[in-house]
């Protein structure tokens, strides 16, 4: 790569972190903020999501003059389909995480290794009805019980949802048909119903698109966090430092990406070891760090409380890994999930970072493929130690430095999950009920997902989150979407300022911020543990609830997976940018109208903050007056 | 004078100058003609309304390659020297060949005759359609903005 700046675009793309904006518009290394200028002209075929691929006829595309393929599929064929597919891979993806993650509890269980949280391991053990002779056994019980449900077939349901789901929408979903089979063979087989020349009907595509975010929000996203609480320990709340300040130069620094954080368990802790601290200072450091990026660092965030010395902190989402590679002070790239952008290489490569990846489904290029394996790990561990202290020997010196100290802030409020935050409240709902009740919050908002940059990086994030919190709406974030905002200052106790007059007195009161951080797009499930137990304490089924859902910023196809649950949950869904489906009528409307006498829940498209904010505000006002408060 | 110049070697046939021309003139109309706006457009476009027309289309030119059919605004044009009620006119000023369809009687001698085969009917038979150069968007034509690979052009000449 040239680092001459001249030679670059600077027209990058605006964050709602302007500090970030700047560094990232004066960097000498190419980021996908400097990328998104040349990708403006959007196709608009793919935008309407009216394109089909899928045999050798094509590509057709609908127009006035060509209202069906070759085949004949229509508009909206072509769109359920389209969008079933991406459905199906996004749960794919979550499912992939799950399997992993029951693996490593498994397998801690057979080795008889560190269990963080037996208070953790008894809530599941509980919720499945499971014994085990001692906590080791109870990880293998807790473990098969998920794995068997994950590999049943599609045609037999899986035994946990009624055990995890909330009865009355259990009785919707029966009611629709949408109980799910076999976790992996519901990703299996809808793939297969998306192929060439097979389903044609877009309403019977649309009822598997629920059924797929059934599984993927029970199993993919709930199960991980309850999973990996054993392993890894359960989120307590506590103040930390986020943004590229937590990279300290006098260390080597490892930067994690991906989603299976209980990947990392053993290398985490071998890092602290008397003997890898020893060969890390006679190369010069003081030590190991691990730098948080993507979900996975946002995880380690949640738990940080567990891991104060080897985690240096949060630097930022999916789309500031690029900003946080060219500082020079990152060693190596350890990843084993998305959002690893390829964009990463080419910095990698020029800064001479190492790259080492521990999941073959997140292979990059690049990256030296280290399978996870857990009866090996001990020696691959001390391999991925070692080439990382020669890529620390090599680099250092020979790389410049372009550090960014006073970038973020050093206490934004972490490690919120549904269980801490129910012990901050006392051990029950009933205080934040209460509030609710009385107005002083007017509701809550779960402000999720991923970043994007192609409409601006965390703009509209950023914007529809100052906008819920100034009509006293909390909002509480999971995913990219709380990297981004909490670089801004938003998860700061010093936040409450730009609440409403209300929520500011709440959040002053309990010395909290109007946003709170629940961490990965993984603990989307968390906060849909507390919309649940929210309802069965009040007696209401979930659509009820004053409480809406927005992944402004939604990216992949896991986004729009989560987004099948939320609806299945019924909930109301915002979405800055429609999941390419305007192109069909029939799914527009079934998605935007139809699904509240389905589910209760329906997707709102709207790309402005302002208005946006409006209508979840107006949903929020129309639900309290049902519910007669 | 501006017109619009074509380099069929660049184009790949993705139609996305047809889908912005129908985003550009549907009732949401785009006013200053932005990327943004004309994508915003395109998401409320009803993609299987006839009514929903486009004033240029692309057509293989049986050698593997396209060929962008875009109205050239000609010098002396064919359409508005078959019209016989006056509705089709070449505008001295701006170079443009303008349209008015109140003086329309549908006898679509322009179809008829134009070289390049630009002019089209309505779905209704009422009125004919052609490029009018986007003359309310501030930022020129929407089919120029949304090429992705830059085979059409506005040019002064």
């Amino acid at each position: 790569m040239n680092s001459c700046t001249d030679c670059l675009s600077r027209n990058t793309c605006a964050s709602a972190d302007k500090p970030m904006e700047n560094y990232i518009r004066s960097l000498p290394l190419e980021t996908a903020h400097h990328r998104v200028a040349t990708q403006e002209t959007k196709c608009g075929f793919g935008l309407t999501g009216v394109c089909c691929r899928l045999c050798a006829n094509g590509p057709c595309r609908i127009t006035p003059d060509a209202p069906r393929g070759i085949c004949g599929a229509s508009a909206d064929t072509i769109v359920a389909r389209n969008f079933l597919r991406a459905v199906a891979a996004g749960s794919g993806c979550y499912i992939h995480v799950v399997e992993n993650t029951a693996r490593q509890l498994k397998n801690t269980g057979l080795h008889k290794d560190k269990i963080r949280s037996e208070k953790a391991l008894n809530h599941l053990a509980e919720i499945f009805g499971v014994t085990g002779t001692d906590k080791y056994d109870l990880c293998v019980k807790v473990a098969d019980a998920v794995l068997s449900d994950l590999y049943r077939p599609e045609y037999e349901q899986m035994e946990l949802v009624e055990k995890l789901a909330y009865a009355p929408r259990v009785k919707k979903w029966k009611e629709l048909g949408i109980m799910p089979g076999g976790a992996k063979g519901e990703v299996f087989n809808n793939i297969v119903k998306t192929s060439t020349n097979l389903s044609s009907d877009p309403v019977e595509m649309l009822v598997s698109c629920l059924r797929l975010g059934v599984s993927t929000g029970l199993y993919g996203l709930q199960l991980t966090n309850l999973l990996n609480d054993v392993v890894l320990g359960d989120p307590e709340i506590r103040p930390a430092p986020v943004g590229m300040n937590v990279i300290d130069p006098d260390y080597i620094n490892i930067l994690i990406t991906g989603h299976q954080h209980s990947l990392f368990t053993y290398i985490q802790d071998r890092l602290l070891d008397a003997d890898v601290v020893e060969k890390a200072k006679a190369a010069g450091a003081k030590g190991f760090k691990l730098v948080g990026c993507t979900c996975v660092g946002q995880d380690l965030q949640l738990r940080g409380a567990h891991y104060t010395e080897i985690f240096d902190g949060h630097a930022g989402n999916n789309y500031i890994s690029e900003a946080v590679l060219s500082c020079g002070a990152i060693d190596a790239v350890l990843s084993e999930f998305n959002c690893t952008l390829p964009g990463i290489e080419t910095i990698c490569d020029e800064l001479k970072i190492k790259q080492i990846c521990l999941d073959v489904v997140a292979k990059k290029a690049n990256a030296e493929y280290i399978p996870f394996n857990y009866e090996t790990r001990q020696a691959d561990g001390d391999r991925i130690i070692d080439e990382i202290i020669a890529a620390y020997k090599a680099r250092r010196g020979n790389v410049p430095m372009n550090l960014f100290t006073d970038h973020g802030n050093k206490n934004t409020l972490t490690g919120v999950s549904e269980g801490s935050l129910k012990a901050f409240l006392g051990g029950s709902w009933k205080p934040l009920i209460d509030l609710i009740v009385k107005g002083k919050i007017k509701g809550l908002a779960g402000v999720v997902g991923c970043s994007s940059v192609a409409y601006g990086h965390d703009t509209l994030t950023a914007e529809l989150t100052k906008e819920l919190i100034a009509k006293d709406i909390l909002v509480l974030t999971a995913g990219c979407s709380s990297g981004g905002l909490e670089n801004i200052g938003l998860m700061t106790p010093e936040a409450a300022e730009l609440a409403g007059p209300n929520l500011k007195a709440v959040c002053k009161e309990l010395g909290i911020p109007p946003v709170l951080n629940f961490g990965p797009c993984l603990a989307i499930g968390r906060l849909e543990i507390v919309a649940t137990e929210i309802a069965e304490e009040l007696g209401v089924d979930l659509p009820q609830l004053p409480l809406v859902l927005s992944a402004a910023q939604w990216l992949e196809e896991q986004a729009l997976a989560d987004g099948a649950f939320a609806l299945a949950l019924g909930l109301p869904l915002h979405l800055g940018v429609p999941p390419f489906i305007t192109g069909s009528k029939l799914v527009t409307k079934v998605l935007t109208e139809d699904m509240v006498g389905l589910t209760g829940g329906r997707v709102i498209v709207d790309g402005n903050g302002k208005s946006a904010a409006n209508t979840l505000e107006a949903i929020i006002e129309e639900k309290r007056k049902a519910l007669n408060i | 004078m501006k017109r619009i110049f074509i380099d069929p070697a660049k184009c790949d046939g993705c139609k996305n100058c047809t889908l912005a021309c129908m985003a550009s003139h549907q009732d949401m109309t785009p006013r200053k003609g932005t990327l943004a706006e004309i994508r915003q457009a395109m998401y409320a476009l009803d993609l299987t309304d006839p009514a929903a027309q486009s004033r240029n289309r692309i057509i293989s030119d049986g050698r593997g390659g396209y060929s962008p059919i875009f109205c050239r605004h000609c010098d002396i044009p064919d359409c508005a020297g078959a019209c016989m009620s006056g509705a089709l006119e070449k505008n001295m000023e701006t170079g443009l060949v303008e349209y008015n369809g109140d003086k329309c009687a549908a006898c679509y001698m322009c179809v008829m005759n134009c070289r390049y085969g630009v002019p089209a009917v309505t779905p209704d038979r009422k009125r004919m359609v052609k490029c009018d150069f986007c003359q309310h968007l501030e930022e020129g034509p929407a089919c120029v903005r949304a090429c992705p690979k830059k085979a059409i052009e506005v040019r002064e000449v």
